[in-house]
């Protein structure tokens, strides 16, 4: 209907496109029809016609009669192909199809010659008719001649149903991507212009036979309007019939089911009593619950079930065919990507996989050229698909209209109206469509031509989050002292368009700190070489990519086949060249796999194209405008908000609606597709990347050498492919030691305060998209979820993140500059700095002439020296290379401030954005960061400092606060020499554990402490308040183990508890009952169990350490120990690891129960088949990306690739990962729960706060009050019913769908799913209030 | 049975008494008991024939015979039964110990029992050296066997059935260590008879042409050994412990039979050229080309020096667009012989290659 009916209004533009479609539709409709119908009747009838009736559509293309004309020739060449195939099995009948073609193609030119162009609706009436005709096949003759009971047809038509099941099947999995087309079983699927309908109607439930017969009637009556999509509508309303059967069938078969044989007689009626008993027990309990559920069921949204399952199941084809026609578009090939949606369409089964954004994306290309008629046949497209025109399709359309001036006003209110009737608000348009350039402009001048005083009334209204632990954060902000920065309104637009203009060039190219050693003359040789090399790479690079591009851009002649082409249109040649020759000086000197090479540069790819594509949006100035006044909020200068980041940005945005959406709707490319692109480039490089080879040697015979080789190597009897450096490139590179980087722009931290997030889908960066949740490559399923969330739920999280991204950092210079010096000269190993390669091994090569000498054991032991020198060159390396970039990234930012925006992981942890330097690195990285914001140290500071630097060492753990204080006072002398001269003094600062911030932390004591007033004395330096035994603290909380509690601190006590210390005692306990006993291994180990043989695996233990692993992890402590004898350390380890997990049972009762339970409730969803999903007390979304694996093949030039995808969430999920990995994702999102909580709390306060997970840092001065936050927030989220929320949650989910299955043992399975989820836990009586009191919580 | 034997210790059995195979129900019995999941001959005929085929002259044959994991014996008393003059038990599985130690101590030395797992020798691991992995040095020296020549007799005959898990790794360390000569073959050209799954057996075998199957595996094999099928047998008449279910591995290939494969190293294989020490880089070489059977030699060659390609094709009797799918094992190892020789390999990067094996169960 819709447009259809809008586009016949006779004096509108539109109405006259559709008459000139009639024209051309009608005679190519009966043509191709009458092919159809013969075909159809020798095959007889296969199963998938019967329901389906066949019409054609228009080929909307101007040179309509050319187009039709090759379009028949080539179905006839389809045809005849299909018919050669099959052949062989019945030549007679093969002979008699031919000759029936042939005529039949002349006398449907024919009759179709006859229709007159008037006939515009007698098209719609003709052509049910033969689709009826199809449908009913077999016997019934249609058009006339034809009689076919020919003994092949049943063989025939058992063949074709087989072909087409195999292929939609692979269609469905691998849509387009394979090089190779699917085979020559094509013909039979290819229906130019014929669009299918399914007609399902409302009567899902009737039967069979009563959809038949109602057909006809619908048929004639327009069934359009009738017609829906298969998948989706047909399917939900026989499911929901069927469940109140399937629950009775169920209940009955659950109850009669007979008891158990028991051996005994004599106990059998009192077994059989008792067992009855706790049947009815059992069976009166799955009731209630199951009543409970229903309750739960009426009164959740009911669509939240459907549209779950049906996005997923062509996610991935879709995501593919999204990108390639944005690409198409993006780089101005709308003949390509009309074609390619086109050719989908056509074909049955592809159309199937389409949805209607795809339209969508064409609709809007033509509506940028304003072409009225376009947009009408794309309606006409939609419409056949069987799908619904949504705001996408209605604002390009609008689009369009607002873009012709001369478009009349009925069309326009017909479109309205239309929308009205579907049931989308107009001012929906404006508030979900993302809109780029003029967009929302022209859709806002189309409404106003019938509508001139229309506003699209935006919603300002803010939502604020349900979760009651936010609830005064957001209800109570009179107290609230929102931190300010201390920049000017000035200062921070400077740095926004520094920012901007980084982000822009999309790659930044900065001094390496090794650029600070004198050159020498070999070194300038070397760099006047490679500089010369890269400019001959360059040329040949750009030379055989635009060869590629002009064989790639011929050789696709089937429109439906994905093709590179496009993606090797987005950028400029020189683009593509210049990442290539990049990533050759990070490829290490012992080469890269394929794979990772390949996936870095189609990334590389995507992230220039996702930049240039907001500067083709024009997205730009309105950033800036937004940005620039976003700054007040943050300025020193400018007056106080009452409101957050985000708040703040989202109204600036509602209030400049005009111009482009800042919201990218740019898609990631799909896993696939970067490899391929990455690969094609390898290809190039690998082939045309040449030098001389004896430019370092000129001994050596000239020849033009490739400078990258294709290899394999073999990793347990794997074959993987490998990108090798040839060994001169390599010398060259390491003699020259380049003096720049270049690293992608979001490598650097930030110039300028991070755009706040205000959605999932916006923040971070300026420009460079970032997703708000990390995931493995190409898993959607977060995404999916996060854009299903109410937006208030996520304001909690967003605020958090915005506020961690918010902290200005700057550089320790001074401490810095001895990192550099010690790397620049030969590393330490000790202090965590990488040597030099010179530095690494040298690799034995043992020569054939001396070999003879050698003894089997002597060449065996050089073979072993051989494999461990290249695996630590290797690992130097990288570490080196590691180094270097931290180093660099530090050094260019020495007289900077800067930010890390923020982003997640599946489990709701933060991570900063820029992957190498920031402040979650090693000791190294920690040590040169600051912050960039001074505060004095106040009363306590100085205090703080000088525990802070205790801590550091790793020494006085167990001592009290003040404790640690008079350590530090009694060693001040250290402390100041540390200071005064870190490489030539007592250099007590290195044998500390984290020696370079025990360094930092000595000198900022010695300033402090050297100033007139240290209270005044400004400090920039952060200080940590570290959880201890973090995920032990939320297990003793969740289950309120008293002893627990107490062991890991959550119960105030004089002196630190240490848990691993406890754990310790009581294996030593088990140890000396069992040695009395007698048992060996028991004696052996006197003496030596100890606090840290036991720590890791109690650290770990949390976060689902196996008895396998804590076996590895004990055995290495004890070879530690040198008197330990050698001999027993196997069998000691065994015995070790089980007492300490015996020990922990004892110790934290409750955790072991809940462990088990999470456990347990993970293996039983996911065994019934569903992946494991929770939503944190913040109401994060969270779901487990493991599930099976499949591999895809990928079948690129340079090599076959087969890729392992594990994130497709059609695959059944791998139990073993999602029960064992349960638990510790559980924990992990409460802590990072608790860690967002503290950091919004701290916010309000006034508070710098940032975190390392469970590792809080603050100004000295403001400890205290991070510390009484930190307490608080602990105690409020785990005074929220956790884990039964969580048991509701998880019964929701996972038992309303599922109940009653009729097969016995499905049902059984169901029920124990139901009871375990419900039994929630027990816990013990721990006070949680003690935990506010208790000062070495986190400390 | 097992009790009077031992009480009977003190009067050592002459050859030529007759060994009783004990009852096949018994024997299937112990069989399962075993912990670790194997296949075991049981049936007597079964043992007969592959006594059979170790022969024909057991008498008078000097070569020693190793006997992987026996379990109940029922092979190792029927190739004594057959006059075999001196058999080695390896077994790695303490339980059978008693038994076969009870039996070797009633004959004359002809049976000589170790707790050693034949599949553990030379571990890459360096843990302590415990039992049943072994250091095939300190088995061999135990056993007095000394290093003979390459072109001597076959020193060592080895019968037994590869474990299925490991079935392929275990032959990719055994090729590994014969082109290197080391550990067993240090000690002389020792005759593999393993029982191996058909499927691993057709792989082993395939020739050029095969496309799919023709790998480097094979090829190596085949160049390195004369390999002689022996025997077929259903999977079904070997008695596996029965704790677990051993699944035979699906494949492409057919999968029917377990296969008694003899692997007798050639007395050519190493020569003035091909030696131990230059060995690693020829299956360097074979593995590069066969990873893509579909591609040209002519490439590869070139790859590794450019230019030297159709001069090595020409000398070798080539054509030039030859796929390195369609190159027989002997011609690789031609091949091999004239890039060794060639001045302008020196330079390549396939000598710089050394091939690293990460699997557990390593070669040294």
């Amino acid at each position: 209907m819709s447009l259809l009916r809008l586009c016949t209004f006779p004096k509108c533009l539109s109405g006259r496109i559709l008459l000139e479609i009639s024209v051309r539709r009608v005679p190519y409709v009966d043509h191709c029809l009458t092919i159809r119908n013969n075909i159809e009747r020798h095959i007889s009838e296969p199963p998938w016609t019967s329901q389906r009736r066949h019409f054609s559509a228009l080929i909307p293309k101007k040179e309509d009669g050319k187009k039709r004309v090759w379009e028949q020739s080539q179905l006839l060449d389809v045809l005849k192909a299909r018919i050669q195939q099959l052949q062989s099995d019945v030549i007679v009948d093969v002979q008699h199809e031919k000759v029936q073609f042939v005529k039949a193609s002349k006398s449907g030119i024919g009759a179709s010659s006859g229709n007159s162009p008037k006939n515009v609706f007698g098209e719609r009436t003709e052509v049910p008719k033969a689709g009826q005709t199809i449908s009913k096949g077999g016997g019934q003759t249609g058009k006339g001649e034809g009689k076919d009971a020919s003994a092949s047809k049943s063989r025939w038509m058992e063949k074709l149903s087989q072909e087409k099941k195999t292929k939609t099947k692979k269609l469905k999995q691998k849509l387009g991507l394979e090089d190779k087309p699917v085979k020559s079983s094509k013909g039979k699927l290819m229906l130019p212009g014929t669009s299918h309908k399914t007609i399902s109607t409302k009567a899902g439930i009737k039967t069979a036979s009563t959809v038949k017969k109602s057909k006809t009637l619908k048929n004639q009556e327009h069934t359009m309007a009738a017609s829906k999509h298969e998948h989706t509508m047909a399917a939900a309303p026989v499911a929901a019939a069927n469940v109140p059967i399937r629950k009775a069938k169920g209940k009955g078969k659950a109850s009669k089911e007979p008891a158990p044989e028991l051996s005994e007689a004599r106990n059998r009626a009192e077994e059989m009593e008792r067992k009855a008993e706790a049947k009815a027990q059992e069976l009166a309990e799955v009731e209630e619950l199951e009543r409970k559920l229903n309750q739960w069921a009426v009164s959740a949204r009911p669509e939240l079930v459907q549209d779950n399952s049906e996005a997923r199941v062509y996610g991935d084809v879709q995501r593919s065919v999204r990108c390639y026609l944005e690409a198409c578009v993006f780089c101005g090939d709308i003949d390509r990507a009309h074609r390619f949606l086109l050719g989908h369409h056509r074909m049955v089964s592809r159309r199937n996989l389409l949805n209607i954004g795809l339209y969508n994306i064409m609709m809007r290309v033509w509506a940028k050229k304003g072409s009225l008629n376009q947009i009408g046949r794309m309606f006409i497209l939609i419409e056949e698909a069987g799908l619904k025109p949504n705001l996408g399709s209605y604002c390009a359309a609008l689009e369009c209209m607002g873009r012709n001036p001369d478009c009349s006003p009925h069309v326009i209110n017909r479109v309205l109206r239309q929308m009205e009737e579907d049931g989308l608000p107009v001012d929906e348009l404006f508030s979900h469509c993302v809109f780029r350039q003029d967009e929302r402009d022209m859709v806002l001048r189309a409404i106003h031509t019938v509508q001139p005083d229309f506003q699209s009334s935006i919603n300002t209204i803010l939502q604020t989050c349900s979760s009651p632990l936010v609830k005064d954060f957001y209800t109570e902000r009179a107290d609230a002292k929102y931190p300010k920065m201390a920049f000017s309104l000035e200062e921070l637009q400077e740095r926004f368009s520094r920012q901007l203009s980084i982000e822009q060039a999309s790659t930044i190219t900065i001094h390496s700190v090794e650029a600070m050693k004198p050159v020498t003359s070999h070194m300038a040789k070397m760099r006047d070489l490679l500089a010369v090399q890269r400019l001959v790479w360059h040329k040949a690079l750009v030379g055989a990519l635009r060869e590629g591009k002009i064989i790639l851009a011929s050789s696709t002649q089937k429109a439906v086949r994905l093709s590179l082409y496009p993606y090797l249109c987005l950028l400029d040649e020189k683009d593509y060249v210049d990442i290539m020759i990049q990533s050759l000086s990070n490829l290490p000197p012992s080469g890269e796999s394929l794979h990772i090479l390949a996936k870095e540069l189609g990334n590389r790819v995507h992230n220039m194209f996702c930049i240039r594509m907001k500067g083709h949006n024009q997205m730009v100035d309105k950033l800036s405008h937004i940005y620039n006044e976003y700054a007040e909020l943050l300025a020193k200068d400018s007056k106080e908000f009452d409101v957050l980041p985000r708040e703040r940005w989202w109204k600036l945005e509602a209030e400049h609606s005009s111009g482009p959406s800042l919201l990218g709707d740019e898609t990631h490319w799909p896993h696939m597709v970067v490899v391929e692109l990455g690969t094609y480039l390898v290809d190039l490089m690998v082939k045309h990347m040449k030098v001389n080879s004896d430019i370092l040697n000129s001994a050596y015979d000239r020849k033009l050498i490739p400078v990258l080789y294709h290899m394999y190597t073999f990793r347990s009897n794997k074959q993987v492919g490998f990108i090798k450096p040839h060994p001169i490139l390599t010398q060259m590179q390491q003699d020259a030691m380049d003096t720049t980087l270049t690293f992608d722009s979001y490598v650097m931290p930030m110039l300028c305060p991070p755009v706040p997030w205000t959605s999932a889908k916006f923040g971070a960066y300026l420009l460079t998209p970032t997703k708000m949740m990390r995931a493995v490559e190409g898993a959607n399923q977060h995404e999916i979820l996060l854009e299903k969330c109410q937006d208030a739920d996520l304001h909690a999280v967003l605020d958090s993140l915005n506020q961690l991204g918010n902290a200005a950092w700057r550089i320790n210079q001074p401490l810095l500059d001895i990192i550099i010096s010690i790397f620049n000269d030969k590393g330490s190993e000790k202090l965590d700095v990488p040597p030099p390669n010179s530095e690494a091994p040298k690799i034995p090569r043992y020569n054939q002439q001396d070999s003879a000498t050698f003894t089997s054991a002597e060449k065996a032991h050089l073979k072993r020296e051989v494999v461990n020198a290249k695996k630590k060159c290797s690992e130097m390396h990288s570490l080196r290379m590691d180094a270097l970039y931290k180093l660099s990234i530090a050094n260019h930012m020495r007289d900077e401030v800067f930010w890390f925006p923020h982003n997640m992981d599946f489990r709701g942890r933060t991570y900063p954005c820029p992957p190498y330097f920031n402040h979650l690195g090693s000791d190294v990285t920690r040590a040169v960061l600051v912050f960039a914001e001074g505060k004095p140290l106040g009363p306590g500071g100085l205090e703080w400092l000088k525990i802070h630097l205790v801590n550091l060492t790793g020494l006085k753990k167990r001592s009290s606060l003040a404790g640690r204080l008079e350590y530090a006072n009694s060693i001040m002398d250290d402390i100041l020499d540390s200071a005064d001269n870190p490489l030539i003094g007592k250099k007590w600062w290195q044998n500390a554990d984290e020696p370079w911030q025990t360094l930092a932390c000595c000198m900022e004591i010695a300033n402090a402490v050297r100033s007139p007033d240290p209270t005044h004395f400004i400090s920039h330096f952060p200080v940590h308040q570290d959880g201890s035994c973090n995920g032990l603290q939320h297990y003793a909380a969740l289950g309120r183990d008293v002893i627990g509690a107490t062991s890991v601190n959550l119960i105030p006590c004089e002196v630190p508890q240490d848990v691993y210390s406890g754990v310790a005692q009581q294996v030593e306990e088990f140890r000396v009952r069992d040695a009395e006993k007698g048992l060996k291994i028991a004696q052996v180990l006197e003496g030596f169990i100890s606090r840290k043989v036991v720590k890791q695996t109690v650290m770990t233990v949390v976060y689902g350490v196996t008895r396998y692993g804590g076996r590895l992890q004990i055995e290495k402590r004890l070879k530690e120990i040198d008197d330990f004898p050698k001999e027993y350390v196997w069998d000691a380890s065994h015995y070790l690891v089980h007492q300490v997990f015996s020990s922990l049972k004892e110790m934290f009762t409750g955790t072991r129960e809940i462990q088990d339970w999470l456990t347990e409730s993970a293996r039983l969803i996911s065994k019934s088949g569903s992946t494991v999903e929770w939503v944190t007390p913040l109401g994060l979304p969270i779901i487990q990306p493991y599930h099976r694996s499949r591999t895809q093949m990928l079948k690129a030039t340079i090599q076959y690739l087969s890729l392992q995808i594990t994130h497709d969430s059609k695959e059944r999920p791998d139990t073993v990962k999602q029960k064992n990995a349960f638990p510790p994702n559980f924990i992990h999102s409460l802590d990072s729960t608790h860690m967002m909580l503290t950091a919004l709390y701290c916010y309000s306060a006034g508070l710098t706060f940032v975190s390392v997970h469970d590792c809080f840092w603050t100004h000295a001065i403001t400890v205290d009050t991070m510390n009484k936050v930190c307490r608080e927030q602990f105690v409020a989220l785990h005074s929220q019913p956790i884990l039964q929320e969580l048991s509701n949650f998880l019964l929701k989910k996972y038992c309303s769908g599922l109940q009653s299955e009729v097969k016995s043992k499905k049902f059984l399975e169901y029920r124990r799913m139901l009871l375990l989820l419900a039994k929630v836990p027990q816990t013990g009586n721990f006070d949680l209030q003690r935990v506010k009191e208790s000062t070495y919580f986190f400390s | 049975e097992v009790g009077k034997m031992k009480g009977e210790c003190f009067r050592p059995l002459g050859r030529y008494d007759f060994l009783d195979l004990g009852e096949v129900e018994e024997n299937t019995q112990r069989a399962q008991l075993c912990r670790t999941i194997k296949r075991f001959i049981i049936d007597p005929a079964l043992a007969k024939l592959v006594t059979h085929h170790l022969g024909p002259d057991l008498e008078e044959s000097k070569a020693v015979i190793f006997e992987c994991n026996p379990g109940p014996g029922v092979l190792t008393r029927t190739l004594l039964n057959s006059g075999a003059q001196r058999v080695v038990t390896l077994e790695g599985e303490k339980s059978f110990l008693p038994d076969l130690q009870a039996l070797e101590c009633l004959l004359d030395g002809q049976l000589e029992v170790v707790h050693c797992d034949f599949f553990k020798l030379d571990p890459m691991g360096r843990g302590s050296m415990r039992p049943p992995a072994m250091y095939t040095d300190k088995l061999f020296t135990d056993l007095g066997i000394s290093e003979a020549n390459w072109t001597d007799e076959v020193p060592v005959k080895v019968v037994g059935i590869l474990p299925q898990r490991i079935e392929r790794s275990q032959l990719w360390k055994l090729l590994y260590v014969l082109f290197d000569r080391l550990s067993i073959y240090r000690y002389g050209r020792v005759e593999l008879n393993m029982f191996i799954s058909e499927k691993e057996y057709l792989k082993l075998m395939a020739k050029p042409g095969d496309m799919l199957n023709y790998r480097a595996f094979g090829a190596l094999w085949q160049m390195a050994c004369h390999i002689e099928l022996l025997h077929k047998e259903p999977w079904a008449s070997f008695v596996t412990s029965s704790k677990y279910k051993l699944a035979i591995p699906k494949s492409r290939l057919p999968n029917d039979n377990l296969c008694l494969v003899r692997m007798t190293p050639r007395k050519d294989l190493f020569s003035a050229s091909l030696t131990p020490s230059n060995a690693a880089t020829l299956v360097m070489m074979v593995k590069q080309c066969l990873a893509k059977r579909k591609a040209r030699l002519v490439d590869r060659l070139n790859m590794w020096s450019p230019d030297s390609g159709p001069k090595l094709l020409k000398e070798m009797g080539m054509q030039e667009d030859v796929l390195t799918g369609h190159v027989y094992p002997e011609e690789y190892k031609q091949l091999f012989e004239l890039v060794d020789k060639s001045q302008e390999f020196t330079q390549s990067w396939l000598y710089e290659e050394v091939l690293e094996n990460t699997q557990k169960e390593g070669w040294i």
